[in-house]
């Protein structure tokens, strides 16, 4: 198995994605499942230096700096969980603060 | 005949799919028909040109609108409402077509038979306890059972053509890049395609000539020229048909191969010259597929964190951090979860050469193979069973996600490469629908759909194959 | 101990665009909160980016400014991370293949004289939104009108040496961004941004020590107040036997200290991998000669052709040349036909007040090259050209041109000699006494009778043509 309990937990903390203790053990073994899976990759010879593939136009199109995007149907307080006064509204930050 | 006199027979077929337990509806109502009906009445009235005049056509609910929820099949969208039309659907309203239906799906499209979805499984349309495939499987449902005679679903390793081919009907992928993504809800961004389905070859290709557009407000549409549907060709004399060798490998499912041996016969019949060719690095498209997807995913569905739309659920703590775990944590199924998961290992600091870079290269080789393929002296089209087994039981491959995966194995490479492909409806194993699969070069969708055309033409009604 | 600071700055310029990076939405500030954004900004399910040409062309220009390599191909990435002002969970950024590498910017040091910091590179991203974390009790308020507008971060190497060296560079890098119209680089309206990295080792060592980020400055001034504090607050750990954690650190301007931030966990595992919604960023050579050859002059060479072509002093080379519309104001007048040396005076005294906020001088230059040849052949007294300038500033009056002008408001010199004749016979007949102690030998007294006749004449007397006519009386007498 390539990868462990902490690699879960690390992941799940880096997605900010709750995994309930009942579900760690499974997840492990559903994840790990997956990884090894996937790892047989490394089996196929390829350059370092292999381009990536790129998917659609070789190059982005741009667009002009003339004002008009796309207009909202209905109010923001439509589909916002918390809207006040203008803003969205969450909880204090906590142990992210100090931005 | 006016829209207004349709819209009490499609409000009657889709109330029968619903009360029989199809579940291949997230929402629709009969004010919104009848609303539909008046905006195409009006727009008759106007004298616009209008390519599917009243054509009923159902949509994957990861496709925005501002009329109806957009739920993604997800708890975590769960009544939100869209404040703008994806593109796909502003351009089927203009040529008339009536939105009829937002379909269920595999949560955020992530997988292969809709039992992912939030709001419950879509039966098949013929077999009630098998799935209909997936990740569109409420589209194509529909579709097959007759309540609409096209619908859009989208793509992102074959969540159409595998759907297409269980039900029975035609599905067809574009190239990547032909059709506007702008409000296509992202999954894989480098992968995912609006694609179509329709009851017949003329159908599907009626709205996806519709939809087929360069957009200004996706920057990896591509300026191509118009997708205008070709006339059934009688003969396809000169036409070089290649069959891949690793697409048909010795386990597969015996109704699959005679039913795509009864497609090459057809084509062969037309004139067509079979030719034996080589993808070599098919076996690794599955694995490619489930590094780039779950990666792209990953990063694509950081947005649902409570804070600007959609459910939010504030954990024990009360601060932010609670916020985005509880939401997201409750928020998302079991399949979307595993897939973040493994999104955010394979591009997590240390992993993302062996997994991410590695795969990115893989892709490259993948659509080398298929460039090759279609070289000048190469095929211009190839031809491939749509899935190695017909519809599977509802239940079967749940506890495995890799089984699961290895559903889309003849369908992922294409979408690697991001060619243009479709499924067709070629006989019956055992009183289940059989696809095959006919793959073009990018851009070559015209070609393809008129080849296809002949096949459904020569092959006639489904029927049970040997 | 002698320890040597070494410091690199994090420059963010915000391009002067009308729009977003990466949709149409307007790039304003102080509008009404989440009043510009669209379903792009906002993060909105299914919305996708296309970059604004005009907001690379800027940083294009910008990265030439700066002497960089500017590359044929570059890739956004996202830079994966969580924060509320954050709507898509991932910010468009360049990662591994950037607009362009290299560069320098020539400056000023305090210690050193002139020395050139290296840059590392710049890349374009887009903007995050404004949390407001004071305005509703225990909750942190959301604003994303600023979501999505466009910067060009500006990486120097780690060249600087003190907190003065910092900010000089800051003022030269400054300069030639606004020159060549990439931003207005106003810290006070947030549309330049510096982080800083400091690390302190002992003189004479080649390892760098452990570098520290301090944020939060709003000055160039506040930059350097900053940098100091945390030269100090290093040398003191370690000359204690303690250590230096690489930590964020926050300037408070009301204390000028840093306090180290409560910074998240895994924070800097941003997972960056190329955008999927972005094809690569393919730069033509021909488009960027075209916009290498579009750059103006640069303050470097500018002050330099100063000395050269106008003989300006080098000190009145820098001030003239330190803003671009003050250099371009001042040759505009010399080229209308003013002497160089007076519109020196005129262009760093006076006609800073006509200076707008804007970036513009109320007086044209055609208008100031006139006022100064009315001087230059007696028309006006400076005196008198200062209170036309004024009245120009002030709207009054009718006349549009400053001799026109003058005239309207009684500011022409009177050279008439009748006329001058007359007042110098008044103040002659008036003053018998201070007469007679000139012609006894007093020779000072001739300022005061001229005095006397620029206060007789309301100062409209020529001074020039006074003196001689009352050398002739007094000595007739």
């Amino acid at each position: 198995m390539t990868i462990g309990r902490d690699d879960v937990l690390r992941v799940a903390e880096l997605a900010e994605l709750d995994v309930p203790a009942r579900d760690v053990d499974g997840l492990v073994a559903q994840i790990g499942r997956i990884v090894d899976y996937v790892a047989q990759l490394n089996d196929v010879p390829a350059s370092e230096t292999a381009e990536p593939f790129q998917a659609g136009p070789d190059e982005v199109r741009l667009r002009e700096d003339t004002p008009g995007s796309v207009p909202l149907a209905h109010g923001i307080e439509r589909f916002a969980p918390e809207f006040r006064d203008g803003l969205f509204l969450v909880p204090r930050l906590g142990a992210m603060e100090g931005e | 005949m006016t829209a207004g006199t349709d819209t009490a027979a499609l409000a009657g077929r889709l109330r029968a799919a619903d009360e029989r337990g199809l579940n291949a509806t997230l929402s629709w109502s009969e004010g919104t028909l009848e609303a539909e009906a008046a905006r195409i009445d009006a727009l008759r009235a106007s004298g616009a040109a209008l390519p599917l005049d009243g054509m009923p056509v159902a949509l994957k609910d990861n496709i925005v609108t501002t009329d109806a929820p957009t739920t993604c099949a997800s708890r975590i969208l769960e009544g939100y409402r869209s404040p703008y039309d994806a593109t796909v659907v502003t351009r089927l309203r203009d040529a008339g077509a009536l939105i009829a239906a937002k379909a269920n799906l595999d949560e955020f499209a992530m997988g292969s038979s809709t039992e992912h979805s939030a709001f419950g499984r879509v039966q098949h349309p013929t077999h009630p306890d098998r799935v209909p495939g997936g990740s569109s499987g409420g589209s194509a449902a529909l579709v097959a059972a007759g309540v609409v005679p096209a619908a859009l679903g989208s793509e992102t390793g074959g969540s159409v053509r595998q759907p297409a081919s269980f039900c029975g009907i035609v599905g067809v992928k574009p190239t990547y890049g032909r059709v506007s993504r702008y409000g296509l809800v992202a999954f894989g961004s480098s992968l995912d395609c609006v694609s179509v389905f329709g009851r017949t070859v003329e159908d599907a290709a009626r709205v996806l000539s519709v939809i087929a557009a360069p957009d200004p407000l996706d920057a990896t549409t591509v300026e191509a020229p118009p997708l205008a549907p070709e006339p059934v060709p009688g003969t396809l004399s000169g036409l070089r048909i290649g069959l891949p060798a690793e697409y048909f490998p010795a386990d597969l499912d015996a109704g699959v191969k005679a039913g795509v041996d009864q497609a090459a016969a057809a084509l062969r019949a037309l004139g067509a010259e079979l030719v034996p060719v080589s993808l070599p690095h098919t076996a690794f498209a599955v694995p490619t597929y489930y590094v780039l997807a779950p990666a792209e995913a990953a990063s694509n569905l950081a947005r649902y964190d409570g804070v600007r739309y959609g459910v939010r659920r504030v954990g024990p703590a009360g601060n932010l951090p609670a916020l985005y775990r509880a939401t997201r944590g409750e928020g998302f199924g079991p399949e979307v979860r595993r897939r973040i998961l493994v999104g955010t290992y394979v591009l997590s600091a240390g992993y993302y050469d062996a997994y991410y870079q590695k795969a990115q290269q893989v892709r490259n080789l993948i659509a080398a193979d298929f460039t090759r393929a279609f070289a000048p002296g190469g095929v211009d089209l190839l031809l491939t069973p749509t899935t190695p087994s017909p519809a599977f039981r509802a239940g079967e491959k749940t506890d495995d996600p890799v089984a699961m995966y290895l559903a889309d194995i003849f369908v992922c490479a294409v979408s690697l490469a991001g060619l243009p492909a479709m499924s067709i409806p070629a006989g019956l194993s055992e009183g289940l629908p059989v696809g095959a699969q006919l793959i073009a070069p990018a851009f070559g969708e015209a070609r393809m759909l008129a080849v296809a055309g002949a096949v459904e033409a020569a092959l006639g009604p489904a029927r049970e194959v040997r | 101990m002698a320890w040597e600071t070494v410091i690199g700055l994090e420059v963010h310029v915000q391009q002067a665009t009308r729009t977003k990076m990466f949709c149409g939405c307007i790039a304003s500030f102080g509008d009404p909160p989440n009043t510009n954004v669209c379903p792009t900004c906002l993060g909105l399910p299914g919305a996708l980016p296309v970059p604004n040409a005009e907001a690379i062309r800027l940083a294009v220009r910008g990265a030439l400014a700066l002497g960089g390599t500017v590359h044929a191909t570059s890739v956004f990435a996202r830079k994966n991370y969580f924060y509320p002002d954050l709507p898509k969970g991932y910010q468009i950024s360049q990662f591994d293949q950037p607009l362009s590498t290299g560069g320098a910017v020539w400056y000023e040091s305090p210690e050193r004289g002139r020395v050139a910091c290296s840059i590392t590179r710049l890349h374009i991203e887009e903007d995050a939104g404004k949390s407001l974390h004071d305005r509703y009790p225990g909750l942190t308020a959301v604003d994303l009108n600023r979501a999505g507008t466009p910067l060009a971060e500006i990486v120097s190497g780690p060249d600087l040496r003190s907190p003065a060296e910092a900010r000089a560079y800051l003022v030269a890098l400054k300069q030639i961004l606004v020159y060549a119209g990439v931003s207005d680089c106003s810290m006070e309206k947030g549309t330049l941004r510096v982080d800083a990295n400091l690390s302190i080792r002992p003189a004479g060592q080649a390892a760098l020590g452990t570098k520290t980020e301090v944020k939060n400055m709003n000055s160039f001034a506040n930059v350097e107040r900053a940098l100091t504090a945390e030269y100090e607050r290093q040398v003191a750990l370690l000359e204690s036997g303690g250590r230096v954690e690489q930590v964020s650190l926050l300037f408070n301007a009301a204390t000028g200290t840093v306090k180290p931030t409560r910074s998240k966990e895994d924070s800097h595992d941003y997972r960056y991998f190329p955008d999927p919604d972005l094809p690569p960023l393919v730069l033509h050579e021909a488009f960027i000669e075209e916009q290498r050859a579009a750059l103006p002059e640069l303050p470097e060479a500018r002050r330099a052709r100063f000395e050269k072509e106008f003989g300006v002093s080098a000190y009145h080379a820098q001030e003239l040349t330190s803003e671009r519309a003050v250099a371009d104001y001042f040759e505009e007048t010399v080229r209308a036909g003013a002497d160089a040396k007076a519109t020196v005076g005129w262009v760093l005294g006076e006609a800073m007040a006509g200076f707008n906020a804007d970036g513009r001088f109320a007086v044209s230059a055609e208008n100031l090259a006139e006022l100064i040849a009315a001087v230059a052949d007696g028309t006006f007294s400076l005196q008198s050209a200062k209170q036309v300038y004024a009245a120009m500033l002030a709207g009054t009056g009718r006349a549009t041109t400053p001799r026109l002008l003058g005239a309207e408001l009684g500011f022409v010199q009177v050279q008439d000699s009748g006329a001058l004749a007359g007042w110098v016979d008044e103040v002659l007949a008036a003053h018998p006494g201070e007469v007679e102690r000139f012609r006894g030998g007093e020779a000072k007294l001739m300022g005061f009778f001229v005095g006397q006749v620029m206060k007789k004449s309301g100062g409209k007397a020529d001074p020039k043509g006074v003196a001689p006519i009352l050398q002739k009386k007094l000595r007739e007498g």
